[in-house]
């Protein structure tokens, strides 16, 4: 059976501030997001990525957690399904989670925000650089089996800025 | 003045955000995306939190960088839209001061933050005050207690950039931003003083 996401978009004009299910949202572009990335690279030393990552995490699981729960989401493939619409919805790209239980899984990307928008903005780079995904799916992985945030590790093998194909994503539980 | 400040948050505010079959959000000559504001506000004072605070300068001022480049391609995308051409450009009578008054509409309709230009000098120096801003939330969540909004520093120089700097996309970095006040400082509200480098 598919499930379908069901976001609710309000804007409340007396403090001017959107909401999706009741999550404060904002617009960005590209832009934004590759400059954070780039931020998060040239602070790497100083837990650039690491905070990227986690913040990622902690915030997309904590949204998902929320959404199972009042939506009555308990299937693994269901949550599964509703994640990888979230991820289309709100602009971040195509994502396929192939693979998953509790300890692994395989996820690959044929269209990526991040990617798309750094190409656009700098071309390839020689390394993945889609950390903001990395985060989403340790926070999907943590909100799916019901785990903490820092339960799973995320690692990219392939990268669309890297001239790959697509972008591929694993997953383990630490 | 001939902008309709209200009229163009009611219907700015109404755009609907999407991802197409690709999962992206081409638009405005950039591709958006619409995330938690606790997602950015995480990262950032994830950062400053984390870090010697002697880094702290140089870690806000990439923050900042990247709002200024943001607001001056995104800005300019705006300014450029048919939705811009739809609600905004009718109103538009002197330029480029009604497009700084509009593109503060649209700042507030997109929910960056309830803002508006209290003092222009043209060319030279523009006040905003923002009275409700989601990076205060984020400084206040952390325990931040100094100015910390530089999404709006960064975006109000580039829209200053746009309307006084070079043609674009020449004009970057014509103009910097000083945060005077914040409501994550304590006070009603964050003012932000825009003048030439």
């Amino acid at each position: 059976m598919t499930v379908t996401l069901n976001l609710t978009h309000r804007f409340d004009p007396s403090v001017r501030r959107h909401y999706l299910n009741e999550a404060l949202s904002v617009l960005h572009c590209h832009h934004y997001a590759t400059l954070y990335t780039q931020l998060a690279l040239d602070a790497e030393d100083l837990g650039g990525v690491k905070n990227l990552i986690e913040a990622g995490a902690d915030v997309f699981g904590g949204f998902l957690n929320d959404y199972y729960a009042k939506q009555g989401i308990t299937s693994a493939a269901d949550r599964i399904d509703i994640a990888q619409q979230y991820w289309k919805t709100v602009g971040m790209g195509l994502i396929d989670i192939s693979s998953s239980d509790e300890k692994s899984g395989k996820a690959t990307m044929e269209y990526s925000h991040l990617d798309e928008g750094w190409l656009k903005k700098w071309g390839g780079i020689d390394r993945p650089i889609n950390f903001f995904t990395q985060g989403f799916l340790v926070g999907v992985f943590s909100a799916v089996y019901g785990k903490s945030p820092d339960s799973y590790e995320v690692s990219e093998t392939k990268s669309l800025v890297k001239g790959d194909d697509i972008s591929e994503f694993t997953i383990t539980l630490k | 003045m001939a902008i309709d400040r209200e009229k163009i948050i009611d219907e700015m505010s109404k755009i609907k955000v999407v991802g197409n079959d690709e999962g992206l959000i081409p638009a405005l000559g950039v591709y958006v995306q619409q995330l938690p504001a606790d997602f950015w506000n995480g990262f950032a004072t994830r950062m400053i939190k984390s870090i010697d605070p002697e880094l702290a300068d140089a870690v806000e001022t990439m923050l900042e960088r990247a709002a200024h480049e943001c607001g001056y391609y995104t800005g300019h995308g705006i300014i450029t839209s048919e939705e811009w051409d739809k609600v905004v450009k009718p109103m538009v009578e002197k330029v480029p001061e009604d497009i700084l008054y509009g593109a503060y509409a649209v700042f507030s309709a997109w929910g960056w933050a309830n803002s508006e230009i209290v003092e222009l000098v043209p060319g030279e120096k523009m006040v905003v005050r923002a009275y409700n801003y989601y990076e205060a939330d984020g400084a206040k969540a952390a325990g931040i207690v100094r100015p910390f909004a530089h999404m709006i520093r960064g975006v109000s120089a580039a829209f200053m950039d746009l309307a006084y700097g070079d043609q674009f996309p020449n004009g970057l970095d014509t103009f910097t931003c000083e945060q005077t006040k914040g409501i994550e400082c304590g006070d009603e509200y964050g003012e932000f003083v825009v003048t030439k480098k």
